[in-house]
């Protein structure tokens, strides 16, 4: 029997954050929506999800007299990220 | 979405990732071999309507200005450039090149400062630290291109590294050596320069 795949992983947009942020210490607002092409809006409600999740955490400060979202992910997100991983190679392999 | 698909996307991210951090390094190898090539021209200028091989000491403002430069760079960018272990090692490489250089220059300025009746000082100060700078120059951007898996920086690395023997045994030791790190500064900032726009 397969595993089940992580709902909250699995969405196109919440998936590329959580792959970008598990490979970097931290990234903020403007570098995800860069990297991942996504709207303002939408990158907004998925960072939310993640959040809510317990798998990413949102920093709000300021970059001179910028504001800054800087995101990074928590021990759990990375775990659940290997998990995903792990459960998409079990469904790729057979 | 398939597994697949998923699969399709985390390997494309972490390749964006891996391209744009590569790219960002290239900003920072064009001003530092700007920067080289400005101040060995300058050393070389000075050394050379002066008469005085003193004028090298201007080379520790090299690092001063290097890393002001980076800071401001650095400030001024309107995103976060994200770190990673990779981004970490290679700037460590480069922070150990600049702490090796300086450490030999320094030691070779102190020994120079006990004067011609010192035997050891004699002998330190005829070591040539020309070539021997413009080695672990080239061997530093060589392990920066293999740690940032690119072909151009570590072909670059090699061409600095052995190029500027060779070219330093054509030169001599006079104040002509300069010219070695004009060229080793034109080969660093023509490497950021296609490391740029290679991953635009």
């Amino acid at each position: 029997m397969f595993p089940k795949l992580d709902p909250i992983l699995h969405s196109e947009l919440r998936l590329a954050v959580m792959s970008i942020l598990a490979g970097v210490d931290e990234a903020d607002f403007t570098y995800l929506k860069k990297q991942t092409q996504a709207t303002s809006g939408n990158l907004s409600v998925q960072i939310d999800k993640l959040t809510a999740a317990g798998y990413i955490t949102v920093e709000k400060g300021f970059k001179g007299k910028m504001p800054r979202t800087t995101c990074r992910i928590t021990p759990e997100g990375l775990e659940a990220f290997r998990k995903y991983i792990d459960a998409l190679k079990e469904y790729i392999s057979t | 979405m398939t597994a697949n698909e998923s699969l399709a996307i985390i390997t494309e991210t972490l390749n964006n990732n891996r391209k744009e951090i590569v790219r960002n390094s290239g900003k920072f190898f064009m001003m530092w071999g700007i920067l080289l090539a400005v101040f060995s021209l300058l050393v070389y200028f000075l050394w050379k309507t002066t008469g005085k091989a003193a004028w090298n000491n201007l080379w520790f403002g090299l690092p001063l200005i290097g890393f002001a430069l980076s800071y401001l760079i650095k400030s001024r960018e309107a995103t976060v450039r994200a770190e990673n272990f990779i981004s970490r090692v290679n700037g460590g490489i480069w922070s150990a090149f600049g702490v090796f250089a300086c450490s030999v220059a320094l030691f070779c300025l102190l020994f120079g400062l006990l004067g011609k009746d010192n035997a050891l000082a004699v002998i330190i100060v005829s070591v040539s630290l020309t070539p021997l700078i413009v080695l672990i120059f080239g061997l530093a951007e060589t392990i920066s291109g293999v740690v940032l898996k690119n072909w151009v920086i570590k072909i670059a690395g090699w061409i600095t590294g052995i190029g500027g023997v060779a070219i330093y045994f054509i030169t001599g030791a006079e104040k002509e050596q300069m010219l070695i790190f004009t060229f080793a500064g034109i080969v660093l900032a023509v490497t950021g320069l296609i490391v740029k726009y290679q991953y635009k």
